[in-house]
């Protein structure tokens, strides 16, 4: 079965014919047996260039064509809607790039002529055994799902939300706010953090596109891009937030007293909350972790107060399943505990805070109501020691990478804090200061200028309890000397890590965590709200350290990704992608181990190709020790004849 | 010490018990010092079964065959084959589980240590004898093979008739089992890899022509392939269209296989089998030894496998066989791999 | 007088990065000898030691294998596959007493011409000195 391939040589003005004799390849790929016709002309990529092909397909029946031009990744899609214009499949056309890998790069005529006509005679050999190939196209669920209900989830939510798409918004504490919403204020224009998100806050519980799962986890998770069906968790909160009047009698009989999450353990909540006055959905929620037990007969007390019987001890998990086009990932970030720096204190001295804390300590709504209190004695701190990089760029012990809003943050700490106690002394030990950002290197000054704050070019060695003080053993580089503070009050500026059980998620949704668990984008440069998987987005922190515009950027910029596939009625994916050879299958699942995009799986068996998630790298084709699967159009067959081609056989 | 006499009853509650379908095992061979393997079915035939130290056979290249024998069967009986491995055996069940070519319940596994010692190479312990045929063998508890010919019996030192392998085996007890024969010695070798050292430390020069001299003697009987318990697949690739055609096969898929190496051995087409052959057992080969033992011309194949076997070790710190749910080496990476060689 | 042994080389290039980079010293018109043909495969993960083989079998007297920078494969992994099983190919044929410096292995980025034109120059230049490869090539 011999096929009938058209060989046209391009010119390309002088740039190719310059160098190789477009004549001679033309006339010596006329000679080969599968050539049914082969032509030079001037340029094959102008009109009536594409023109002469068409009707060369048409004239001599031909069935697949070889253009000998320049770099397919310039003309690859003319030349196939040529082919398509003369009645052939995209998929019979293929590119003999003889401009960039051969007449550019050589002198001798001679030598780049040969080079031509070998380069030209391997495209020949691969077309030959080319399919003819249709794109695989499949529906999509036009709705969206969001995991993680933070700043950078909200963003994501409310903007696909806003286009008129459903979005399932799935978060899993029992409010959405995540971690901005316990920040103070925010740099570098101060302005109150909760000021500026619950709004959206609102605007998202409000939302009749958005249904909003909170206590909620993802469990499960199968299909792919355009058609996933996820299967959540929600976890009972044990109080109908449709019968709840909010009149907070039941946190008053409560006999319970734990450490409140949202003001990291500096204050005290009841095993029946609300996490937050402005929590949403604004509701309370009944922690059995804490709960001395669910029978009325351990307790019961929040019940029996509760006159509109809104507490219901009987509530069970709920098992939601969703079907979903696209998913949104933005599980954000927790701080590396303060608990893992050994050298500053391993947590267990209280006036020794984290950046988070610090942010409730300087919040109006906050334990103190926004005065700056040491958490041991509540008395007023005047010397206020700030530690950057608590935890970052530290390969040896902690972490190696720089969690990049600390430089920032701490100036803006060192600043609220002279706000608060305009006595006061802040000095903040750093490495470098990473200022980068729209007026973040003014703040940076302003802090130093308007507020007096004293950097101090290094790190702190060991911390310790001394005279009621905290003692600060540190080391000025610039001044190359020894630093010895007793502070009322130290703030580490502790690294970002992932959240926990970020990991857990990946490895459920199937899509990769680098080497500090942070989610792996899909390229570090070009792509870097996607992920590995299709249709599976990254915003935020939880792909890598970064500020609040930072979020809302990727947030927003994944949403966009996830409504170019929400868009559509159909998705449409190159056809090239592997196929298996059952008869030669052994079902060893090597194949099914390297591929990096989860496309192929064991069945009774057999290898089974998943087209729709396949890219056609090949790498399953490569590993296979018996060439039981290959990709289509570029096959080891096709492979064979090429280097055959290629060394002039 | 190994009781055969516990292995022989062991059997043969599994067989009363219709526990397993049969029993691969080792039986009395036919000239004194080598054994041969037995498939027993009957009760009464687990008498047969011996162990000493001609048992050089890795039996679980006749799991292919059941395996095989499995799939044509309407109604297979699904009960596991009972099977007797050495150390280097078992780790070819434990490959054999890693590629999911068999379940661990296709398997019931007797596993028998070799010890201080292991098995002998026929041909060392032939030489030793001087012409003389063996009526039995076995090994003493100080190391010494106990040879029985009708002149009487001689005793010889282990390291003069162990097998290669043995002597640069690092395991010596089975790492997976069902039943556990003899005692578990940890002995550790300093000399895993001599053999291939050796190779290592020639010429450029010296090593092609020590090769060229080794495989032009090879007439590409495929012996090597055929007792490798990882040669496995229905076709294999240097062939072109051979035994895997079955009704099914489409003439496009026939059309599809290509010709990597003509069948003839010439120089360069032998190469090239071996060469592709030890690629394709990278991280597979447990050194069991077979290939070289079946080798007519007597070619030292081992020595390319263990190769790779050494470099997955020391470029990438993998071993073979240890552990069936580790992913495969070449199906596997780790962002420190070595890649000096790389510009 | 003899003509001067022109080597024959194949190099498989990965078509993101790779056969990119390759098209980037065209783009620049950078200068490199005419013996090698290019084979652009989809990810150098996709090449198969049998490729190798098969190319040295038909008659190369240098092959090279080339692709993204570790970290940097569009397909997020295939170069390390790669990598692993091409030093393991190397390895062997080394111990075999083929003349190792005849296989190689690179990392070019799309940015790269400058070094993707290097590497064929040096190669040419090691080829040279060791005249045709007759090892494995199919005797005709």
């Amino acid at each position: 079965m011999k096929k009938r391939t058209g060989v046209f040589v391009c010119h390309c003005g002088i740039n190719i014919a310059g160098t190789v004799d477009v004549k001679k390849v033309a006339d010596k790929l006329g000679k080969h047996k599968a050539v049914a016709h082969s032509e030079d002309y001037v340029y094959m990529c102008s009109d009536p260039g594409q023109n002469l092909i068409t009707n060369a397909i048409k004239e001599h029946k031909l069935d697949s064509i070889v253009v000998s031009c320049c770099s397919p990744t310039l003309h690859e899609k003319t030349f196939q809607n040529a082919a398509k214009a003369g009645g052939i499949n995209e998929f019979q056309s293929e590119i003999a790039n003889i401009r960039e890998q051969c007449s550019w790069v050589h002198k001798d005529k001679e030598k780049a002529t040969i080079k031509a006509e070998k380069i030209t005679r391997s495209a020949v050999e691969r077309v030959n055994k080319n399919e003819s190939l249709e794109p695989i196209s499949f529906p999509v669920t036009r709705r969206a799902m969001v995991i993680g209900a933070g700043i950078a989830g909200i963003q994501a939510a409310l903007d696909m939300a806003n286009t008129g798409y459903e979005v399932v918004l799935v978060e899993k504490n029992p409010s959405i706010g995540g971690h901005m919403i316990q920040l103070s204020e925010t740099f570098p224009t101060l302005d109150c953090s909760q000021c500026i998100l619950s709004p959206k806050m609102v605007e998202v519980s409000k939302h009749e596109n958005i249904k909003l799962l909170t206590y909620s986890e993802v469990q499960e998770i199968s299909g792919y891009v355009g058609n996933f069906n996820v299967k959540i968790k929600k976890n009972p909160t044990f109080v109908d937030p449709d019968k709840c009047t909010l009149c907070d009698e039941c946190t008053k009989v409560c006999p319970v007293l734990t450490s409140d999450e949202f003001d990291l353990g500096l204050t005290g909540r009841r095993a029946i909350y609300m996490p937050f006055p402005q929590a949403i959905p604004a509701t309370y929620t009944l922690d059995d972790k804490h709960c001395p037990g669910l029978l009325p007969i351990a307790c019961g007390k929040c019940a029996d107060v509760c006159d509109p019987g809104a507490i219901d001890y009987d509530m069970k998990p709920e098992i939601i399943e969703e079907e979903v086009g696209a998913i949104v990932i933005a599980t954000g970030f927790d701080l590396y505990e303060k608990e893992e720096m050994g050298e500053y204190g391993s947590g267990k001295y209280p006036d020794v805070l984290d950046g988070l804390q610090f942010e409730r300590l300087c919040s109006a709504s906050g334990p103190t109501q926004g005065e700056v209190l040491r958490p041991s004695d509540h008395k007023v701190p005047k010397e206020v020691v700030f530690i950057q990089c608590s935890g970052s760029r530290d390969p040896e012990q902690h972490c190696a990478y720089c969690s990049k809003i600390c430089c920032m943050y701490t100036a803006k700490h060192a600043m609220l804090y002279k706000h608060h106690v305009p006595d006061g002394q802040a000095y903040i030990f750093y490495i470098d200061i990473r200022s980068g950002g729209k007026g973040y290197e003014e703040f940076v000054q302003r802090a130093v200028e308007e507020d007096g704050v004293v950097y101090l070019r290094g790190k702190v060695s060991k911390i310790f309890e001394y005279n009621g003080k905290i003692r600060v053993w540190g080391v000025d580089t610039l001044a190359g000397k020894d630093i010895e503070i007793d502070a009322d009050m130290v703030v580490l500026a502790q690294a970002m890590r992932p959240s926990k059980d970020a990991d857990k998620l990946a490895k459920l949704l199937k899509i990769s965590i680098d080497k500090d668990g942070f989610l792996q984008e899909a390229h570090p440069k070009l792509r870097p709200v996607e992920s590995v998987t299709a249709g599976m987005f990254l915003a935020g922190a939880a792909q890598a350290p970064k500020d609040i515009p930072e979020a809302v950027a990727q947030a927003s910029g994944a949403a966009a990704k996830a409504l170019a596939i929400l868009s559509q009625e159909n998705l449409f994916h190159s056809p090239q992608v592997a196929k298996s050879i059952p008869n030669l299958c052994t079902g060893c699942g090597m194949c099914v181990d390297v591929c990096p995009y989860d496309a192929l799986s064991l069945k009774n068996g057999k290898v089974e190709v998943n087209e729709v998630l396949c890219e056609g790298c090949g790498t399953c084709s490569a590993t296979c020790l018996r060439a039981a699967i290959e990709v289509k159009n570029i096959t080891p067959y096709q492979i064979y004849e090429m280097i055959n081609a290629s060394l002039g056989g | 010490m190994v009781n055969l006499d516990d292995l022989k009853k062991e059997a043969l509650n599994l067989l009363k018990d219709e526990k397993v379908k049969y029993i691969i095992g080792y039986t009395e061979g036919s000239n004194g010092t080598s054994a041969a393997p037995a498939f027993i079915k009957n009760p009464e035939d687990t008498d047969k079964l011996v162990w000493n130290p001609g048992c050089f056979h890795n039996l679980t290249r006749f799991l292919r065959d059941e395996k095989k024998r499995k799939a044509r069967e309407k109604h297979p009986d699904e009960r596991p084959v009972g099977i007797v491995v050495k150390g280097c055996d078992s780790r070819a069940i434990n490959v054999l589980l890693q590629e999911k070519y068999i379940k661990r319940d296709d398997v019931f596994i007797l596993g028998v240590s070799c010890e201080s010692t292991g098995v002998i190479d026929e041909k060392k312990v032939a030489k030793k004898l001087k012409g003389k045929k063996a009526q039995k063998i076995e090994w003493d508890t100080n190391r010494n093979l106990v040879v029985t010919t009708e002149d009487g019996t001689t005793k010889i030192p282990a390291d003069e008739v162990l097998a290669e392998r043995c002597v640069e085996c690092p395991v010596h007890s089975p790492v997976v089992y069902d039943i556990f024969f003899g005692d578990k010695i940890k002995r550790t070798t300093d000399a895993q890899f001599k053999s291939v050292e050796k190779i290592e430390n020639l010429s450029q020069k010296e090593k092609w022509d020590f090769w060229k001299k080794q495989f032009d003697k090879c007439i590409r009987c495929y012996a090597c392939r055929s007792v490798c318990p990882m040669c496995y697949c229905d076709e294999c690739v240097v062939d072109t269209i051979s035994f895997a055609v079955t009704a099914d096969t489409t003439a496009e898929e026939k059309a599809q296989r290509i010709k990597w190496i003509e069948k003839s051995p010439t120089p360069s087409e032998t190469f090239i089998y071996h060469i592709i052959r030890a690629i394709h057992l990278a991280g597979r080969c447990i050194d069991c030894g077979e290939c070289e033992r079946v080798c007519p011309l007597d070619i030292p194949i081992r020595f390319l496998n263990k190769k790779l076997e050494k470099e997955a070790k020391s470029l990438f710190d993998y071993e073979v066989g240890f552990d069936p749910d580790q992913l495969s080496l070449v199906s596997s990476f780790k962002d420190e791999d070595p890649e000096d060689f790389i510009r | 007088m003899a003509e001067e042994f022109e080597p024959k080389i194949v190099a498989f290039l990965c078509k993101w990065c790779s056969s990119a980079g390759s098209d980037l010293a065209g783009v620049s018109r950078m200068q490199y000898p005419p013996n090698v043909v290019p084979i652009t495969v989809m990810c150098s993960g996709s090449v198969s030691p049998l490729y190798i083989l098969s190319a040295f079998n038909k008659g190369a007297d240098g092959v090279l294998v080339s692709g993204c920078h570790p970290g940097d494969c569009h397909y997020i992994k295939g170069n390390y596959y790669a990598r692993r099983r091409i030093a393991l190919v190397k390895e062997l044929m080394e111990y075999i007493g083929l003349e190792p410096d005849r296989f190689q292995m690179s990392w070019v980025s799309a940015a790269e011409g400058i070094k993707y034109t290097k590497i064929i120059k040096d190669f040419v230049n090691i080829l040279k000195p060791l005249g045709p490869q007759t090892n494995l090539r199919r005797s005709q």
